[in-house]
């Protein structure tokens, strides 16, 4: 093995060892963990298939060996589409991320903001997202920008809900603390409430990351010419076992973002995984 | 010197007022010692809180070196019941944090006062790997971090079991008469006003009014808790609480 490909194994698995060392788990154990959780899913996916194709006397559902051959098969296409979904889905994360995280952090410990910007966020919260990917495609027309829009004003609530409930609890101590030691307003966001919502935020993300998928998917089959919901969409009807390809690949970009974000929950939250003293 | 004149302290809207403090007078003497002891909520640390400027009396005046107190001071330092540490920072991160809010970490840091109180092997620690003791000696680094002319002291020992108490009671007096800075401590314990006061008031129900006030002239020495004379304030301080 080259150090170049060594050291991508090791970047690759940066995310696992770091989820393992939260746990406080070997390497192998955690990798052991995944790969068990991995067989069972094929295992009721293999049953489930048998069932599902002996009751219907079709080939409805493929079993996992028939859609894992094509992903290896099918590797350098869904690579592109894989790619072409990351990119959208990354920056609908950060766009929710730069939107979400300073309006709900100001909004839950500003009082005069949070009586009339509250309701408003009430209001618009109930309205299903999906209902405005039509608008989008009007402002911004058929392509990632809209895509990107669409993802992010999914994920912007949730963290912007999660993000001012954590701020609005915050141990009032901690602010004390601080402000009797001099602290300007600003600084009170920087060394305390930033830093202490910081987990709630990731687990909104971590929650949201689902949804965020669900409606990638749901706009890429709508008005895109590639991503991964676009070639699942594609193969649906005449080539389920592509489909199904389609679909791990798929399932595979959303572990990747659950570990890299328990990765930087381990970098930015280093403190919630300490050792505790009895 | 600090100078509390008829403070007065109110929350809430007109139509719901709660009095938290009503016409409390003092005045101390820099490098002094002052103890405010009273029941649960009954007002004493509104009392501090005013004087640390994070409230605004309702009334009355809080000055300290002859200067109003209107917010937060650089010469003022609050520690506060839990030590007041941020979960987040490490030992060194938060024994720095109020010079670094001033500006002037990196110039100045506490590394001097963290080794002196036996912390500058857990520097990078944070909070939660700690004892309540070492967390209570890091809250302590931070107040001293600044060089203070005042201490105060909400309750900075509550919910530590008898022997820490005793030994950081001991830790505040040897810094108290090291630095000479004026200590205002708040506390419902009998013994650690005894211990540490050279002046201690003694605070009504809420709202807050100064029962009595016991002077404690011969307080300053580690071994005062076994004196006679020890025994006899906090006898003074339990009659005049119970009163």
């Amino acid at each position: 093995m080259t150090a170049d490909r060594k050291s991508r194994m090791r970047a690759m698995l940066e995310p696992i060892r770091a989820s393992a060392r939260f746990e406080k788990k070997t390497l192998a154990q955690q990798v052991l963990t995944y790969v068990v959780s991995f067989c069972i899913l094929l295992l009721i996916w293999q049953i489930a298939s048998m069932v599902i194709n002996a009751m219907s006397h079709n080939e409805l559902l493929p079993g996992p060996y028939r859609a894992l051959s094509q992903v290896v098969k099918n590797a350098a296409e869904l690579r592109r589409h894989f790619a072409a979904s990351a990119l959208r889905l990354v920056a609908a994360i950060a766009t929710a991320l730069f939107v979400a995280v300073p309006l709900g952090l100001v909004v839950g410990r500003e009082r005069l903001l949070d009586r009339f910007l509250s309701p408003m966020l009430y209001i618009t919260y109930p309205i299903p997202q999906v209902a405005l990917i039509l608008v989008l495609f009007i402002i911004f027309g058929a392509g990632n920008v809209t895509m990107v829009a669409m993802v992010a004003l999914v994920l912007v609530f949730q963290i912007l809900m999660s993000a001012r409930g954590a701020a609005k609890n915050l141990d009032e101590d901690h602010i004390t603390s601080v402000v009797s030691a001099g602290a300007s307003r600003w600084q009170v966001y920087r060394h305390v409430v930033l830093p202490a919502t910081i987990p709630d935020i990731l687990t909104s993300l971590r929650v949201s990351i689902g949804l965020g998928v669900a409606f990638l998917y749901i706009a890429e089959t709508t008005i895109m010419s590639n991503g991964l919901g676009f070639y699942i969409k594609k193969h649906m009807l005449f080539a389920r076992d592509l489909a199904f390809a389609g679909i791990i690949t798929l399932a595979v970009l959303g572990l990747i973002l659950y570990l890299a974000i328990d990765a930087l929950e381990h970098i930015l939250c280093r403190w919630k995984h300490v050792r505790r003293k009895p | 010197m600090i100078e509390v004149a008829s403070l007065t302290i109110e929350y809430g809207r007109a139509d719901r007022m709660i009095r938290a403090v009503e016409g409390v007078d003092f005045s101390l003497e820099a490098g002094r010692s002052l103890a405010l002891i009273g029941p649960s909520g009954c007002g004493k640390t509104s009392v501090l809180f005013a004087l640390a400027g994070l409230l605004t009396p309702g009334a009355g005046a809080v000055r300290i070196g002859g200067t109003p107190v209107s917010g937060p001071r650089r010469d003022v330092a609050l520690i506060l019941q839990n030590a007041g540490l941020l979960p987040w920072k490490t030992v060194w991160q938060n024994a720095n944090l109020s010079l670094v809010l001033h500006g002037d970490y990196p110039a100045r840091d506490a590394g001097a006062i963290l080794d002196s109180l036996g912390l500058g092997t857990v520097r990078t620690r944070y909070p939660a790997e700690l004892s309540e003791g070492m967390k209570r000696r890091v809250g302590i680094a931070r107040a001293l971090s600044t060089s203070p002319e005042v201490m105060l002291m909400d309750e900075p020992l509550a919910s530590l079991d008898t022997l820490t108490r005793e030994r950081i009671q001991d830790l505040f007096l040897t810094l108290w008469r090291r630095y000479r800075f004026s200590l205002v401590l708040v506390t419902h314990d009998i013994e650690e006003a005894a211990f540490l006061g050279q002046e201690i008031i003694v605070l009504t129900e809420r709202p807050a009014q100064i029962k009595s006030v016991v002077a404690n002239p011969e307080m300053g020495d580690r071994r005062y808790r076994e004196s006679e004379a020890f025994r006899r304030v906090a006898t003074q301080l339990r009659e005049a609480l119970q009163a």
